[in-house]
This record gives structure tokens, sequence and C-alpha cells, in this order.
């Protein structure tokens, strides 16, 4: 994708009509939905998509989007997203995991069993981590189990980055100063590094979700964060990507995915859970034919 | 291919018809399609449902298999047919559908070329969509639908 137009003057006329069009189409293809009060945020968005492809009209942009040329399906969705990734973010989900999800794994579990987590996509590191910072933080039944944090990605240069845990100030917003002097260290460049100890304590992979045999060997997974990755993929690869997802699952495990998707469009396999902090996909306990 | 095909009309385990189902995909050719089409005619709507989503995520491979679906004796295949327009290139999609309303009879057929037409209509479908509101002028979700689906194509407000 040549971007070297983007940023320049020429304005495209977008009407209300086929922002509608386009809206629906994005819902339909990734689960994103925007209400009209964000109207200034996509047509800006829409604009420059249409600049930076160099579309010399809406219809023209929306042909090359629905045939998802140059991977303009990636970068439209890049371009309505805050690809910042940070520590706790979407908090919601990590409370789900300590007040709901945890609660109801253990209780097949014997004390002192192994659970496992896993992180795909980890980028650098921030969910895994927080994985572990949350349930050092919020679990009182932390040191009751074993507990196995998985973080896999295809980039080895992110598994790399997150092996050394070097993060700047705005990737830390979230966390408390306090969280911060107990779990960070200060390096050079204003930076923090996590602790060795929880360095040492996850494990990072490379792993391509879509690559059955590469996925094989991950398995037995209790709990599986994969966010913000299935609205990349097109229909034949989400669905690989679920029946994957699903093989590295133990029965009645769980998934969470990011705010915008829904296992429900992608798979019919899963069992949609709701709780308090929220919805969640289940691995059901067993397959009933 | 065959064992593929008869082993999917056995398969009772939902998990496993979908991997199958998923494995016809990732062939994508014409014998993909062929063992797939009949699903929609399964009186299970699940089933009839999974085998749209398969086949809408090959709209290359169902190119050729198009009119003779959106000619089928049976309305629900036409129905379901115009599904699978739906990911296909924008103005063959329109062609096709565009063949379907001038003749088709059934008012939820056309509703359902419409409804597909409103997202990847182009503007050779105006004309056809102008004769069906008024074919179906004693049918008001018709026209409803096609005025809707005339001012996204257009681009202009309905």
């Amino acid at each position: 994708m040549d971007d070297s137009k983007e940023g320049s003057s020429f304005a495209v006329h977008i009407s209300p009509e086929q922002v509608q069009r386009f809206c629906e189409f994005l819902y339909r293809r990734t689960g994103m939905s925007f209400a009209e009060s964000k109207r200034y945020f996509i047509d800006r968005r829409l604009e420059d998509r249409i600049t930076a492809t160099g579309s010399s009209s809406f219809q023209e942009y929306f042909s090359l989007l629905r045939a998802d040329a140059d991977q303009e399906i990636e970068h439209l969705i890049n371009s309505f997203t805050v690809n910042e990734t940070y520590f706790y973010r979407e908090e919601h989900q990590l409370r789900c995991m300590t007040t709901s999800l945890l609660e109801a794994i253990v209780c097949q579990k014997k004390p002192g069993s192994t659970l496992r987590i896993w992180s795909i996509p980890c980028s650098t590191g921030e969910e895994p981590y927080s994985i572990a910072l949350w349930l050092m933080e919020n679990w009182p039944q932390v040191d009751s189990y074993n507990i196995e944090i998985v973080g896999s990605d295809i980039d080895t240069r992110a598994l790399k980055a997150a092996a050394e845990g070097i993060y700047g100030d705005r990737a830390l917003m979230r966390l408390s100063h306090d969280i911060i002097g107990r779990y960070f260290g200060p390096v050079t460049g204003g930076n923090h590094q996590i602790d060795e100890g929880l360095r040492n304590s996850i494990e990072f992979t490379r792993a391509n979700l879509i690559d059955t045999k590469d996925m094989t060997q991950y398995r037995d997974f209790d709990l599986i964060f994969c966010r913000n990755v299935l609205i990349y993929f097109d229909d034949a690869s989400r669905r690989l990507a679920a029946e994957n997802l699903y093989d590295c699952l133990r029965p009645g495990g769980y998934i969470c995915l990011g705010h915008s998707e829904s296992m429900s469009r992608i798979s019919p396999l899963f069992r949609v859970s709701r709780f308090p902090d929220a919805i969640v996909y289940q691995r059901p306990e067993a397959d009933h034919g | 291919m065959p064992a593929l095909a008869v082993a999917l009309a056995r398969e009772p385990i939902p998990r496993v018809r979908e991997a199958m189902m998923t494995a016809l995909i990732r062939i994508g050719n014409a014998a993909s399609i062929e063992v797939l089409l009949p699903y929609l005619r399964s009186q299970e709507a699940s089933v009839r449902a999974a085998a749209i989503e398969a086949l809408q995520a090959l709209p290359e491979a169902i190119a050729p298999f198009m009119s003779p679906l959106l000619n089928d004796g049976d309305s629900d295949v036409r129905l379901l047919a115009t599904e699978l327009a739906r990911n296909m290139e924008a103005s063959e999609a329109t062609r096709l559908l565009c063949e379907l309303i001038e003749h088709e009879h059934h008012p939820n057929v056309c509703a359902a070329a419409i409804d597909v037409l409103t997202e990847v209509g182009t503007p050779e479908a105006l004309p056809t969509l102008e004769r069906c509101s008024a074919r179906f002028a004693a049918t008001p979700f018709l026209p409803f639908a096609v005025s809707i689906a005339m001012s996204r194509i257009s681009g202009e407000e309905s």
C-alpha cells in the first residue's frame, strides 16, 4: 500500500448514505459499530483512506475495500482502532478473570494443580505481564495453583521486546505508582523494566493462529486472551483460527476476545457466557452430536 | 474429495462438521462447491447457515454456479443464493441479482436480493430497482426496501 498521498489536501465528498453503506459493511465484516455521534470521526478516517489509496470517489474506494485490494481492510481497521497497547488495557476482562472465570475453572481442579493462561497475540508483552500482575494483586488463591502464562505472537521482534520487558511511561499509564514501584525498576532513557522474576515466569513463543500444525503444540489452556486480531482475518482464516483456538482450550475453558469481536459470528463451536464484568466464550464441556 | 463428501454427510458432531467445511473452503475449487451446495436444501437451519457461510467464503469458485442457483425451482434456494453474491465482485453481483429481480415473482426472494444490492450494488442496478418497486407496488415493504437501496447506491437521500 502506497500511503504517500496521505495527508494531502485532496478532498472527496461523502454523503450520509454512503457513510451508512460503509458502516453497515464495516459492521458485517469486523463487528465494529459506530453511533451517529461519531460521524465526524468516521468521515475523517474514511476521507484519509480514500486519499491514501488514490481513489477518486467513495464508490471507487468502496470497491477496493470490498475486494480487500492491497490489504485495505487491515489499513482501514488500523485507522479506526487504537493500536496502542498498554498495561491493564480492557481492565474489565481482567476483573472478570479474577471475579468469575477462575472461580469457575478452579472448582474442578485440586489445589496445587496447573492453571494455563495464554495471551495471543501478545505483541510486546503488556498483556501477559498485565495478567500476571493482576493475578498477584487481585486473586487471593494465586499461590494455591501452579499458574503457567504463555505469551505468543507471530512477530519475533515483538517477542524479543516482550522478553526484555522494557516500557515507557505511556505503557504504564494505567498502573498505580505503588505497582510500578514494586514490580518495575528504572532503566536508561527514563524507561522501566519489569521485575526479573516476572519476566522469567512467562514463556514467550512464536505462534501463528491460522497454522493448524503450528497450533498443535498449544493445548490444555484454561483461559485464552485473544484480543483484536480476529477482526483482521477474512472469513476462511477466521474459521480456521476459531477451530484452532477451540482445540487449544480444555473443555470448559474460556476465551476473551476484543470488545468489537464476537465468536458467535465466527464459529458456532463456542458458547456465549455472560458475566457481570464481560462477555466471554466457552468451549463446551463435551461435544454433543 | 469424494471421501470428504461422504464423511461430511455422515458426521453428527458439529465441531467435526465445521472442520470439514473449513477444509473444503481451504481446497476452494469447484469440487468443494459441489460438495457444499446440497446442504442449501437441508431441513436443518443450522446446516443451511453453515453451508451459506462456507460458500460465501469462496466468491470466485461459486461464480459459475450462481445462475443455476438463482434460477432454481425452490424459492428458498434462490433466496439463500442471493446471500452468496454479497462477497462477489460488485459489478458481477449486481448483474446476477438484477437478472434475478427482473423475473422473480416471490417478494421475499426480491427482498433478499435488494438487501444484498443495498450493500454491494452499483448504479447499473437502479433501473431494475425502479421496475421492481413498480411491479411490487402492492407489497409496501418492497418499494420501501428499494428506496433505501437506491439511496445507498446513488449516494443520495431517498
